[in-house]
Parts: structure tokens; sequence; C-alpha cells
């Protein structure tokens, strides 16, 4: 994994016994993993009682470097031995790079999820209503007679959600029907291959 | 079912049975392009200038005219109904069959345009579709999330003849889902209450 400077010398001083003991170590990962998965930013996040001791500005360069560290290693899905070499070579003990993957492998999922949904995209489509209507007449034209549909499309977009309305006739929508059933199919044949 | 004309629609019409019968049939061109393209007050002046009357007895002469074919067209009227209706006029039998000639062989083209007035919701014209695979993204490396992306063409809402596309997507699970939503719209067409609606109301 590439790191930058200040994340391996921020980590170099997590691995350091004289700066962090065990205890304040396995809060300070606690900490990191949890600043990361709470939905509110907590200003008061590193002011646990085991922290009394350390270097303020340390704390915050180590905090920082650990933080970024388990993003990256979120990002690109690391495996164990990425973890474990990488955190060795900035002088982690073995007991202090396992306690930092089982934390790792313990939270990665959720924060895959949330990785996952930064960024921007499509509209996406959650669901559809429709109705199926008798148009009679109308100001202009009389005996008009004719069915036709109103279709909803409910769709989402970062958080924000839109619906795209339209009519169509039978044929119209048998047609989309149609071609939703043929995508539906090469997507199966798609997950057989 | 037979038309009601009001009396000042009965005026302006009056203005017909005192020019030729080919007169009669301009002001009917004159009264369609009117529906088509508007009102031209040059042609009105034109007209005018030939005839020799006022401006306004042919714009009237024309409106009347329009109105008389509109209101037929609205309401489908039968051959009979229409002679019937412009009987009040008190024309003579030829202008009053110039009249229905004009009618049937124009009714189904101005109800087509009669039927474009109403503001319409967008129209679903055309679905185009395609199978994508999401590996990575910014903020996340190694994903492998299917996905349907597809382009919806709409006709546009204003009822101009271009169409309007909008790019969405959706996931497998949520395909199946509208699949069998919109299969269930189907059926709801085969209903015998909506047969019976359909067949019932003409």
């Amino acid at each position: 994994m590439e790191l930058s400077e200040s994340v391996q010398r921020g980590l170099q001083s997590l691995a350091d016994q004289s700066a962090f003991d065990h205890g304040s170590f396995q809060v300070l990962v606690d900490v990191s993993f949890r600043s990361l998965l709470s939905s509110h930013g907590d200003p008061t996040v590193l002011d646990q009682p085991e922290f009394n001791q350390i270097d303020q500005i340390l704390l915050k360069q180590s905090h920082t470097a650990a933080v970024t560290f388990i993003l990256e290693a979120v990002k690109q899905n690391a495996d164990q031995s990425t973890i474990s070499s990488s955190l060795e070579e900035l002088t982690f003990s073995a007991d202090r790079t396992e306690i930092f993957y089982s934390a790792y492998q313990k939270h990665k999922k959720d924060l895959e999820r949330l990785l996952a949904s930064i960024g921007r995209g499509l509209p996406h489509i959650t669901d559809a209503s429709w109705r199926l209507e008798y148009h009679m007449k109308n100001g202009q034209v009389d005996k008009v007679n004719d069915s036709f549909y109103l279709i909803s499309l409910n769709t989402e977009n970062e958080g924000s959600s839109e619906d795209i309305n339209f009519t169509c006739t039978v044929e119209q929508l048998q047609d989309l029907v149609g071609k939703l059933k043929d995508a539906a199919k090469t997507m199966e044949k798609a997950s057989q291959m | 079912m037979l038309l009601v004309l009001s009396e000042e629609h009965k005026e302006h019409l009056s203005f017909l049975p005192q020019v030729d019968a080919a007169v009669v049939g301009e002001f009917g061109r004159i009264a369609l392009e009117f529906l088509r393209r508007g009102a031209s007050p040059k042609v009105y002046e034109g007209a005018a200038r030939k005839l020799c009357v006022p401006v306004e007895m042919v714009q009237h002469g024309v409106e009347g005219l329009m109105f008389l074919m509109t209101e037929s067209s609205k309401h489908m009227i039968s051959e009979v109904d229409f002679l019937d209706s412009v009987l009040v006029l008190g024309f003579s039998e030829e202008l009053n069959q110039m009249l229905l000639q004009l009618y049937l062989q124009h009714h189904s083209q101005i109800r087509s345009i009669l039927s474009h007035l109403p503001s319409s919701m967008p129209a679903y014209h055309n679905l185009e579709w395609r199978l994508d695979v999401q590996l990575a993204r910014r903020s996340v490396r190694q994903q492998l999330i299917p996905m349907l992306t597809m382009r919806v063409h709409l006709t546009r809402s204003d009822g101009h003849s271009d169409y309007n596309s909008r790019i969405l997507q959706t996931d497998p699970s949520t395909l199946l889902h509208l699949i069998s939503t919109l299969e269930a719209a189907l059926a709801a067409m085969k209903t015998s209450h909506a047969r019976r609606i359909l067949r019932n109301i003409k």
C-alpha cells in the first residue's frame, strides 16, 4: 500500500511502545474505527482517559494516520498479508498488527458500504406505479374513448427522489415490458457465465 | 346531435350566401389554414379588397366557418345532423352541400389537430438498455456490481415532435420487481371489469 510520509510517521508513533502503551494503543484503534463509522463528527473523540499522558499533537497525528490507513485499506480491498506487511514495515509488533487486523475484519463490510455510497451516479429506479385510465372526452375533442396507462417511475439520486411520469398505450407498455424482459434474460445469462 | 349556433355566429355566416361558390371554397381553405397555422391578416385584407367588402366581414365569415367545422368535428356529428344544423341558416341547398363536403373531407384532420391542443403529459416513445458491471469508483476499488442502464425516450410535454430522454439505472432485483409490476398493469386491461367499460362506453 502506498502511504504518504505523514501517515507513515503517524503510524510509526502508534507502533512505538513508549509513546502508546498497550492500553492506549487498543483504545486508539477502537476510536479510529468508531470515528469513521459514526454518522456525526465528534470533537471529543480523542478525550479518552487513556490518552492523558500522551502528547496531544502526537495523538492527533497518529489518529489521522490510522484513519487514513484504514480507509485506504478498505478502498483497495486489502487482504491480510498486505495489511500485515505494511504495518510490520512501519515497526508494528506482531501483537499490535493482530489487534489492528481483527478490528479491520470486524468493521470492513460497514466501511465498504459507507465508501460505496459516496459519489455521484445516475438516478436509480426504486419502484414503479401505474394507473389504467379511460379517456372519454376533453375540452377540445369529444368522444375520444381511448384507454391509456399513466406510469410513474420512482427514482433516487444521492438522497433526493424524483418521479418520472409518462403516459403510454397498451402497445407501448407491452413494448416497454418486452424490452425489460429481454434485459432480465440477458442479465440471467450473464450471471451464469 | 344537433349543433346550436348562436345569433352572432349565424350573423357571421350570413356573409357566405352573398358570394360565389368558388369564394366559399376559398374561405374554407383559409379557415383550415387558420386552424393549422393561425390567422393571417394579409389574407383577409386581400380577399376583402377583391370582393369589395369590409375586412371584418371576411374575417367573421372565415372564423364562423372555422368554428362550424371545429364544433362539428369535435362532436363527430353525422351527415344528417350536420345538414339539419345548417338548415337554420337558411342557405341554398347548393351551399349546404358545399359546407357538408368541406366537413366530410376535413373532419378527421381537424380532429387530429384539436387533439393536440390539450397539454399532455410526456408519453413513452422508446427504451434502450444495456447491462453494465461496475468495477470501481473513486472511493472504492474492486467492486463487482451488475447494473442495468436505460435510456427512456419520452415525447416532450408541450406537444412538440422532438423527444426528451432520461438516463436511468436499476439493479437486477428491482428490474424483476418492475417487470412483475408492469405485467400486472397489462393484466388489468384484460379483466372483465375493464372489458365491460371499454365495450359499453362509446
